[in-house]
């Protein structure tokens, strides 16, 4: 019986179970296939409901992670196979190279300004550049950058470039790192692997990418971010102006994925009080059908915001929202509460888009061979009441891995899982 | 002991170096005045936080033996746990040390480097001034028990108290009732979140009954407890028979439950009891015992009305699980007979889970809903006000409700005795909402359930579990616990017996010794946060590696 655990993903759950597990004594493989620990918590400025840094939230957290002498954090890396059953499982874990040595990097930063290259940056929700050597954001955590084999001039074959080796004051960087496939042992394997958001540049009725006053509601959390693109100044892309006037729409594909994402009510009261903050003069919609606030703390937060910053717009049919360039403005037309079509004229469009499973999680699963539901998310197992494990004896789910849900009910099942981990051994 | 000081300036590889004149720095500070009649040892290095500076500055303090120790390199958020660890590898306490912060305060906030190098000066200066009213305190270890008292054997504490016993670990679960799993019982069905067989959650009963290692108190309150992590003395008292128990623990967990609201407390709701309004409890229960709504007559309704958000509006917050358990009832109805008429009245519906959406649209086509503003009740008469503005009224044969959960009333009482705080709702307060939400402010008690506000089955047990994941990584068997070091001390000879501390205390950290008339600090259970030697009227009390006089010293030279 192995007593190490493999946690595959690193954000608020995946980093609560470790430094439990690790408190407990025992040895943890932390997978993280980004170049940086954290999740998708720091990609917000504040977190509702109240409205605290989550930087402060989540740093502390990240350092304790990095100076665990138990836990063995692996980023740009991904988990290739699964071997044998609960108590001996053999993980064959593939490790990107990085090309710049951990130890030796300190962060200074001096090796991005000479990278001649360019290229998007999704991290940042494709709203602003990088180069070939970067970290995804400022105070990204380990604060060592990674560089892109694909894209990077000299590891690509285009030219002998060696500007950013040159820059370095430390030598750390190391072009003739290899990727590397790593076998571990482990007992127990906790699936954290987080949730990406819809896709909604196919859903025509809202105009997303056609119109460039349509963001989607990770775009805005990096638009208002003070280490974001704009560095927290609330401009339109297009027009570099701020918007005069701000439509958020709730719910926004909620029926094609066939559930609530039971955070967005929430998140988009907290887009209109950010909007009134940095704006105050700006005039601020929400639109909704129902109004979900599944803690006790939320009516409250919705409340006050409601009262202050927005005017909250109820429309009958969330299919029937449309969205179209009108002059330079954009129009919502919707459906009132009388059943009629009604609209309103506005600079910028802020969409809450549904919670998804992520991105190439399915074949995740698939290697673990865990079964999933209907939509993509882990199933945990029904007869079990309330309970993180999957189908696969010896492997648990937490956080958003499992299906929406909000940051506390995230560590809650993080926390589940260590319990069943524990109780077994 | 003479004083030698160690001064060790990092250079963080260009980050300070090309920022600051680190030797115009040294030089200063060997000209200091008054530090003349000390012996100081003043160096560079390129990266102390290194392997290399690590080693380095081990060799330093054992070669030289000194008495303090001031680092001059980054934020102490980045490496003051990396140089408190150097220092535990040699004689040098760890507390005679001091990091000050030259990178973000000096060197990457100054484009002058002649004035980042004059505030570095000032600064690490501070720091020496400091270190020298700075006092060693040492780590102590103490005895933990790793038994657990959990309190509520409803499906929550059953669920804590299973996953948290094992072969070396008790658990001492106390209902104040007759039995165990009460609410449970009077389900006739699960929703899908919740697995479909309700057979799992009556095993659990007799699982913990047949559980060695858990011992049942049913008619048993909490009588009293004092105590702090790994070490609560606590009385259990048998209601019947006056019977008392005296056993210690080192973890609780509370899951007391939550009540429901009752209706005819609301204004809009007038009713009797012999109306034919009942609430969603009370159907629930009519279904599992008859399998059969009936009026109180005996016959069966043609039309039923199920009202949603019942005094939501005085609450201030969403029940989270009505919405759900209507749309159950509503399958009940609709699977008894479908003569009967059935219509929800609701302002909005929150499924927030995964499983909800689906549930809820399998019963779309069976009900009439209907979205409303307002609603009020006078016996079964239900006057409504749409979301379009219509007003209508009717009559339906029945009414069911959806009251709202509300804090058991013995909140209070437990959250006095166990010195943990209640929100402003009367539920019990999480350490953390989002990142501790199952802790509290007290180390060692722990909540889950509705006892920390409105929660499903499903979610009621997770916490359970995952309250038993925090028991067994805080409270390993035969593991000592080192509390925290830097904690408030108070001078006996300045207390005068004002208790304002007591009340700023938010870990009950301070107890009042009635003999002696003065308050006494429990320093297992002291956080160091400073509030009671901020509120001490007389200045009696004082935070070790915090004090007056240490701040003072630093102070005095960053502002001069």
């Amino acid at each position: 019986m192995n007593n190490n655990v493999l946690i595959i993903g690193s954000g608020i759950a995946g980093m609560d179970a470790s430094l439990m597990l690790s408190r407990a004594g025992k040895k943890v493989f932390l997978v993280e296939k980004l170049s940086l620990i954290g999740g998708k918590i720091i990609k917000n400025e504040e977190s509702f409901p109240n409205l605290d840094c989550s930087t402060c939230l989540i740093a502390p957290i990240q350092q304790d992670i990095l100076q665990d002498k138990n836990i063995e954090v692996m980023t740009v890396s991904t988990v290739q196979k699964v071997e044998g059953t609960a108590g001996n499982f053999k993980v064959k874990i593939f490790k990107k190279a990085r090309y710049v040595n951990m130890q030796d990097c300190l962060g200074c930063g001096m090796c991005y300004p000479p990278c001649p290259v360019s290229q998007i940056n999704e991290w940042e929700e494709n709203l602003m550049e990088k180069k070939a050597v970067y970290v995804p954001t400022a105070g990204s955590l380990p604060n060592v950058p990674v560089i892109d084999a694909d894209k990077c001039l000299r590891l690509n074959g285009t030219e002998e470039c060696n500007k950013c080796a040159e820059a370095c004051m430390f030598g750390a960087i190391d072009f003739t790192e290899k990727d590397e496939e790593i076998e571990v042992e482990v007992g127990s394997i906790i699936v954290a692997t987080g949730f990406d958001t819809l896709d909604v540049s196919e859903m025509e009725n809202l105009g997303y990418g056609k119109i460039s006053g349509v963001y989607t509601a990770l775009e805005f959390e990096r638009l208002f971010s003070s280490n974001g693109p704009t560095e927290g100044k609330l401009t339109l892309r297009d027009s570099k102006k701020s918007p005069e006037s701000i439509a958020i729409i709730h719910c926004v594909g909620r029926d094609d994925v066939g559930y609530c994402s039971s955070v967005c009510c929430t998140y988009s009261a907290k887009h209109a009080h950010f909007l009134k903050h940095k704006l105050p003069n700006a005039k601020i919609y929400n639109f909704y059908n129902d109004i979900c606030l599944p803690d006790k703390t939320y009516q409250k937060f919705h409340e006050k915001i409601k009262g202050h910053a927005t005017e909250f717009i109820f429309q009958a049919d969330r299919n029937k929202m449309n969205i179209i360039q009108k002059g330079a403005k954009i129009e919502v037309s919707y459906i009132d509460k009388k059943d009629i079509k009604n609209s309103v004229l506005v600079d910028m469009v802020i969409l809450a888009n549904a919670m998804v499973p992520a991105n190439s999680s399915t074949e995740l699963y698939e290697t673990l061979g865990i079964e999933t539901d209907k939509y993509g998310f882990v199933a945990s197992q029904t007869f079990r009441i309330g309970s993180v494990a999957t189908s696969k004896p010896g492997i648990f789910v937490a956080g958003c891995a499992e299906g929406p849900k909000d940051i506390q009910s995230s560590v809650i099942q993080a926390e589940a899982a260590v319990a069943q981990i524990l109780s077994k051994n | 002991m003479s004083d030698k000081i160690g001064i060790y300036v990092c250079e963080c590889g260009p980050n300070i170096a090309s920022r600051v004149h680190i030797d115009k720095i040294m030089e200063d500070l060997a000209k200091l005045e008054d530090f003349k009649d000390k012996e100081l040892v003043i160096k560079n290095h390129k990266l102390l936080c290194s392997v290399d500076g690590k080693k380095f500055l081990e060799d330093e303090i054992n070669e030289n033996g000194f008495s303090h120790l001031v680092l001059a390199a980054c934020s102490p958020r980045d490496h003051d746990t990396t140089f408190i660890n150097v220092c535990k590898k040699t004689k040098l306490n760890p507390y005679m040390y001091r990091i000050i912060n030259i990178r973000e305060q000096c060197a990457w906030v100054y484009s002058d480097k002649d004035v980042a190098t004059e505030k570095a000066v000032r600064y690490i200066h501070a720091g020496m001034n400091r270190v020298l009213y700075q006092k060693p305190l040492n780590e102590t270890e103490l005895d933990s028990n790793p038994d657990v008292l959990v309190i509520g054997g409803g499906t929550t504490g059953i669920e804590a108290a299973l996953s948290s016993a094992g072969e070396n670990r008790k658990i001492f679960l106390i209902e104040k009732e007759e039995n165990l799993g009460d609410l449970t019982s009077k389900l006739k069905e699960l929703l899908p979140r919740q697995g479909s067989n309700l057979n799992v959650l009556k095993q659990r009963i007799s699982d913990v009954q047949n559980n060695k290692n858990i011992r049942i108190f049913t008619n048993t309150e909490l009588e009293s407890i004092v105590g702090f992590l790994g070490n609560f003395e606590i009385v259990l008292k048998n209601k019947k028979s006056d019977e008392t128990t005296e056993l210690l623990v080192g973890a609780v967990v509370m899951a007391n439950g939550a009540e429901l609201q009752n209706p005819q407390e609301l204004t809009d709701f007038n009713f009797q009891n012999d109306d034919n309004v009942f609430t969603a409890q009370e159907v629930e229960e009519m279904f599992s015992q008859s399998d059969k709504l009936t009026l109180r007559n005996g016959n069966e309704p043609k039309s039923v009305a199920l009202v949603h958000c019942v005094g939501r509006k005085d609450l201030g917050y969403c029940s989270k699980i009505c919405c759900n358990y209507l749309q159950k009832i509503a399958h009940y109805i609709n699977e008894q007979s479908n003569n009967i008429e059935i219509t929800e009245f609701y302002k909005h519906l929150c499924l927030p889970n995964k499983e909800d959406q689906e549930y809820h649209q399998k019963i779309t086509d069976k009900v009439n809903f209907v979205r409303i503003t307002d609603i009020s009740l006078c016996g079964t008469e239900l006057n409504l006000t749409k979301i379009n503005g219509e007003n209508s009224t009717l009559k339906p044969d029945m009414v069911i409700l959806a009251t709202g959960i509300i804090p058991a009333k013995d909140n209070p009482k437990f959250a006095k005795m166990l010195k943990v705080d209640l929100d402003e709702r009367g539920f019990f307060n999480e350490a953390h909402l989002k990142k501790d939400p199952i802790s509290t402010n007290t180390d060692g008690v722990f909540i889950a359930g509705t006892t920390k506000g409105p929660a499903g089955i499903s979610e009621s047990i997770l916490q359970a579990q995952a309250c038993a994941g925090k028991i067994l990584t805080q409270l390993i068997p035969g593991q000592k616990i080192i509390p925290e070091v830097m904690v408030s001390e108070i001078l006996e000879a300045y207390c005068r017996g004002c208790k304002t501390c007591l009340d700023v205390c938010g870990f009950g950290a301070i107890y009042f010794d009635e003999d002696k008339g003065v308050s006494i600090v429990n320093e297992a259970i002291c956080r160091g946060c400073g509030n009671c030697v901020g509120s001490c009227p007389s200045g009696s009390i004082r935070t070790k590696y915090f004090t007056n006089p240490q701040l003072y010293q630093e102070v005095k030279e960053a502002l001069r």
